[in-house]
């Protein structure tokens, strides 16, 4: 079978979707969970890490331009798989799933288009058509104040539920779909007693909540 | 001593190329030692005798190795998620006046036949694209010819445990027949006898898989829940492996 072939194959598409998600994982997810930590350290190092990041902007406009490489494929495939199988599934009347099947796995499809969604409204927040931000003096420099502009974000409850929602959303799109992958490149992840999708839920809960650290603790904790 | 039970049957009856409907009949005195086949040749005897058509079902060996049995009841392949296949389900597993739902395994590629007979000649399809080791007709080698490690004998032998009955197929969520594909990829790869024709066979036995329609694998085991031999995921994860390095190494 020809490379291009094998890639679009039913296993072939399974590990174009594996790796653009772990690209985002690993290149976008963790990285963003580790910048949004600083917020919880006050306005200076936070704004001082924003302005670090926009002086590195040709690494920014390359991981953007990988991000939305990553996201095209995964979307793509993920469609194309997803027709091919309501298709292969047929009409079922009386069938019922499992108690093995997990929530997490039942609701892929909806926890991946609850992120796209996320995404989107996200990019509109903070980078499409952020509001009007305050220049602040850092080290000499002028930069924007990102931590006054993330705070005043979240001072609305009803954003903040919007955003933990969203959260959810991811927490349950990774604890499948870590384990997922990992079975898709070969590795055995067994039916029961896997430590492998053990760590790959704790991984989600971990860091859904890590994420949910700014939006709540703009709300309900940090007085700016 | 065993008793006796009675139910109701809500069975799906279908002619090839017609709509399907479900039509409901009563069974008494059903003997709770009986089989499930058995019941339904009971009920047919009784709809042959009332001179309607008896429930069309497929049926072998009825020891449970041959897979030619296999339907949906209550919404679960071969009823029952306990390493079962249809013709070992016995009655006592059903209480005195339950209604028993019975379909056909449902998927794209398994076109209803007739009733419950569906055509599952893709698994054999699939199959002619690589599930068998070429070798030079005449005497058998000598077995201790080729020493084979006992894990990997054992392993082997679990995934030819498949008897191909779609079970995993109909309980996919997405049609998939990864899980018969992987068992039967697994069975030579793990054997040095199988090492020659892998990666023709890999891609051979994927390759037919998808052109059949059969769906993709999301990973999410009903296939090895309903599996009435209890063939193990860990089939699919050496299935991957193999298509990776026959495909991309």
């Amino acid at each position: 079978m020809k490379k291009n072939c094998a890639l679009l194959s039913s296993i072939g598409q399974k590990l174009l979707i594996a790796t653009s998600g772990l690209v985002m994982f690993i290149l976008f997810l963790i990285p963003h969970m580790g910048g949004n930590i600083l917020f919880l350290f006050g306005p200076d190092i936070f704004n001082s890490y924003a302005m670090h990041l926009h002086q590195m902007m040709p690494v920014v406009i390359g991981l953007r331009v990988l991000m939305l490489a990553s996201i095209t494929i995964h979307m793509a495939m993920t469609i194309k798989m997803s027709i091919s199988n309501v298709q292969a599934r047929g009409t079922r009347l009386s069938q019922k799933p499992s108690k093995e099947r997990s929530l997490a796995a039942r609701l892929m499809p909806l926890s991946g288009g609850m992120i796209f969604l996320f995404i989107v409204k996200h990019l509109l927040d903070f980078t499409i058509s952020p509001p009007a931000v305050q220049m602040i003096e850092i080290d000499g420099y002028m930069a924007k104040d990102v931590y006054g502009m993330v705070y005043t974000q979240f001072q609305d409850p009803v954003q903040v539920i919007i955003y933990l929602l969203f959260m959810v959303a991811v927490g349950f799109h990774l604890s499948h779909a870590l384990q997922s992958a990992v079975q898709t490149f070969g590795w055995y992840v067994p039916r029961k007693h896997s430590k492998i999708k053990l760590i790959s839920m704790w991984v989600a809960i971990g860091m859904a909540s890590t994420f949910a650290i700014i939006p709540v603790s703009a709300l309900i904790y940090f007085h700016y | 001593m065993s008793d006796t039970i009675n139910i109701s049957l809500k069975v799906w009856r279908q002619n090839q190329g017609e709509e399907g409907h479900f039509e409901v009949y009563q069974a008494k005195d059903i003997d709770t030692s009986a089989s499930f086949l058995e019941m339904l040749d009971v009920v047919n005897e009784q709809l042959t005798l009332n001179g309607k058509e008896p429930i069309a079902f497929e049926d072998d060996c009825r020891e449970g190795i041959c897979g030619a049995c296999g339907v949906l009841v209550n919404g679960t392949t071969h009823g029952s998620h306990e390493k079962t296949t249809l013709c070992q389900l016995h009655m006592r597993k059903f209480k005195n006046n339950e209604q028993i739902v019975i379909e056909p395994f449902r998927a794209h590629p398994f076109t209803v036949i007739k009733d419950l007979v569906v055509d599952r000649s893709g698994l054999d399809a699939i199959i002619t694209e690589g599930g068998y080791v070429s070798v030079k007709t005449g005497n058998a080698p000598e077995a201790s010819t080729t020493p084979i490690k006992k894990e990997l004998a054992e392993a082997a032998m679990d995934a030819a445990e498949c008897i191909g009955c779609g079970a995993c197929v109909a309980a996919c969520p997405n049609g998939s027949a990864m899980l018969f594909t992987a068992a039967k990829v697994s069975q030579y790869a793990l054997l040095p006898q199988g090492h020659p024709e892998r990666k023709q066979r890999v891609e051979g036995m994927v390759g037919k898989m998808d052109e059949l329609g059969f769906g993709s694998c999301s990973n999410e085991y009903e296939c090895a829940v309903a599996c009435p031999k209890g063939i193990d995921v860990q089939n699919i994860a050496r299935l991957n492996r193999e298509f990776i390095k026959a495909s991309f190494m």
